[in-house]
């Protein structure tokens, strides 16, 4: 490729853009190599095209720039952490905008640990088809627990973390400690039957805690059977292995995960300081509420009661008004009122006269105000 | 008898009371009707005060215990 120069004062004098594409195309020459180094400052972005990170050399600190494609990045199912050691294989180019140079990558592989990773990665996801990590199967941990079992190395600082973390924040907890080992072949099986024997202790929460190591270091926490035993474990458990950007295979399969050990001593207990202001606050409702009842009682029944007394007087009234009613109307019928409107009654002897009498009978005559003898003339 | 709950005294007094309100009861069923809403009343009255006092005496021991409590 020509590079296009002027000639000035007999100088050969190149732009900016001529010489960066100059220095471009000589880089483009040069072979596709594979760099070794550790993953600093790694940028990915969904909105950016390209993945970015910096190769430190671990003996010196020299740094080279590279960057990869996104979607080449992502179909490499990495899940690269900063710290890691990796070889790329790629190119150097040149970004002749800005004269920068980097190492465009090709392909990435991890370093060392690249057989593991495949092998954890596999396993992983096939624990995940089967439904090992599925949050439906992930059960809550009991309100207050009565016996907490803590599976932890006899390193003191995880340990100690998780039994602060629940003593300061629940004082009466009951914790039953396993220490076993954490790290090393051993280690899965230990872990394993630790938490056998803290079930078989009647503890109602296991918490698993193990402080931060290499990735070696937290392999057994990724052992197969280990996980599963995890998920088959008859109460909850609380995982907090590693650092918050170590995630093992366990702390999948465990019910919850704790970043840090503190924080799976602070998930398993009640706040007792909260949990008494409920109480208190419960206990005053509770006493209102069984006030208020009785007297919305006492007063419904105040109610029936003045009922109950007024119902038979105004039944006796209603009765008395209508037996005087019928007094009335039985007196208006009775001979005495016929008297009084001026009849009278004739007898003679003890008939009543109902035809003329024969002259000179003698008659009995009955008149309202009275009886008088009287003779038919 | 002696196991009735204060629900069915009181449904059975406000049953007595609708029908004394309806008046449809004969005068010998009146009085004996009245007399026995009247015995209802009293022994819910009893039961309810015996209530307020348990709740009351409850609150008392539950102060007395927790003495440090803030209000």
């Amino acid at each position: 490729m020509k590079v296009a120069s002027t000639e000035i004062d007999g100088r050969k004098v190149f732009s900016v853009s001529s010489f960066n594409q100059g220095i471009s195309s000589w880089l483009e020459r040069l072979p596709t190599v594979w760099v070794e180094g550790e993953v600093t400052e790694l940028r990915r972005q969904e909105r950016w095209a390209a993945v970015f990170f910096t190769l430190k050399d671990p003996e010196n600190g020299a740094c080279l720039a590279v960057q990869m494609p996104r979607g080449q990045f992502d179909a490499l199912r990495l899940e690269l952490a900063d710290g890691e050691r990796v070889h790329v294989y790629g190119r150097p180019e040149l970004y002749a905008r800005r004269g920068a140079f980097h190492l465009r990558a090709l392909t990435i592989e991890r370093y060392g640990l690249g057989a593991h990773l495949l092998a954890l990665e596999r396993l992983k996801k096939r624990l995940a088809l089967e439904g090992v990590f599925a949050e439906e199967v992930k059960r809550p941990l009991p309100r207050i627990p009565r016996l907490i079992g803590l599976v932890t190395g006899n390193d003191a600082a995880a340990k100690r973390d998780v039994l602060t973390s629940i003593s300061s924040r629940f004082p009466p907890a009951n914790v039953l400690v396993a220490e076993t080992y954490v790290q090393g072949e051993r280690a899965a099986r230990a872990v394993e039957d630790a938490m056998a024997a803290l079930c078989a202790g009647g503890v109602d929460v296991l918490i698993i805690a193990r402080g931060g190591g290499s990735f070696d270091d937290l392999l057994p926490f990724s052992d197969e059977r280990l996980v599963r035993a995890v998920r088959a474990c008859p109460v909850p458990v609380v995982s907090a292995i590693g650092h918050e950007q170590d995630v093992s295979l366990v702390d999948l399969a465990a019910d919850v995960r704790a970043s840090t050990p503190s924080i799976a001593g602070r998930l398993v207990v009640p706040d007792l300081a909260e949990l008494r202001a409920w109480l208190e606050r419960t206990q005053l409702g509770l006493h209102r509420k069984a006030r208020r009842m009785c007297e919305r009682r006492a007063e419904r029944l105040a109610r029936t009661r003045e009922r109950l007394r007024q119902a038979p007087l105004r039944e006796l009234e209603r009765r008395r008004t209508r037996l005087e009613a019928t007094r009335a109307h039985l007196h208006a019928l009775s001979p005495s009122a016929t008297l009084e409107r001026g009849y009278a009654i004739v007898r003679a002897g003890d008939r009543l006269v109902r035809e003329p009498p024969a002259l000179g009978t003698e008659l009995a005559v009955e008149v309202a105000g009275g009886a008088f003898p009287a003779r038919a003339g | 008898m002696s196991e009735r709950s204060f629900e069915q005294d009181q449904a059975e007094l406000e049953a007595i009371v609708e029908r004394l309100e309806r008046g449809e009861v004969e005068l010998e069923e009146l009085a004996r009707l009245w007399e026995r809403g009247e015995l209802l009343c009293r022994r819910l009255a009893a039961e309810l005060s015996d209530t307020q006092g348990r709740i009351e005496e409850l609150a008392r021991q539950l102060e007395a215990e927790a003495p440090e409590r803030r209000t």
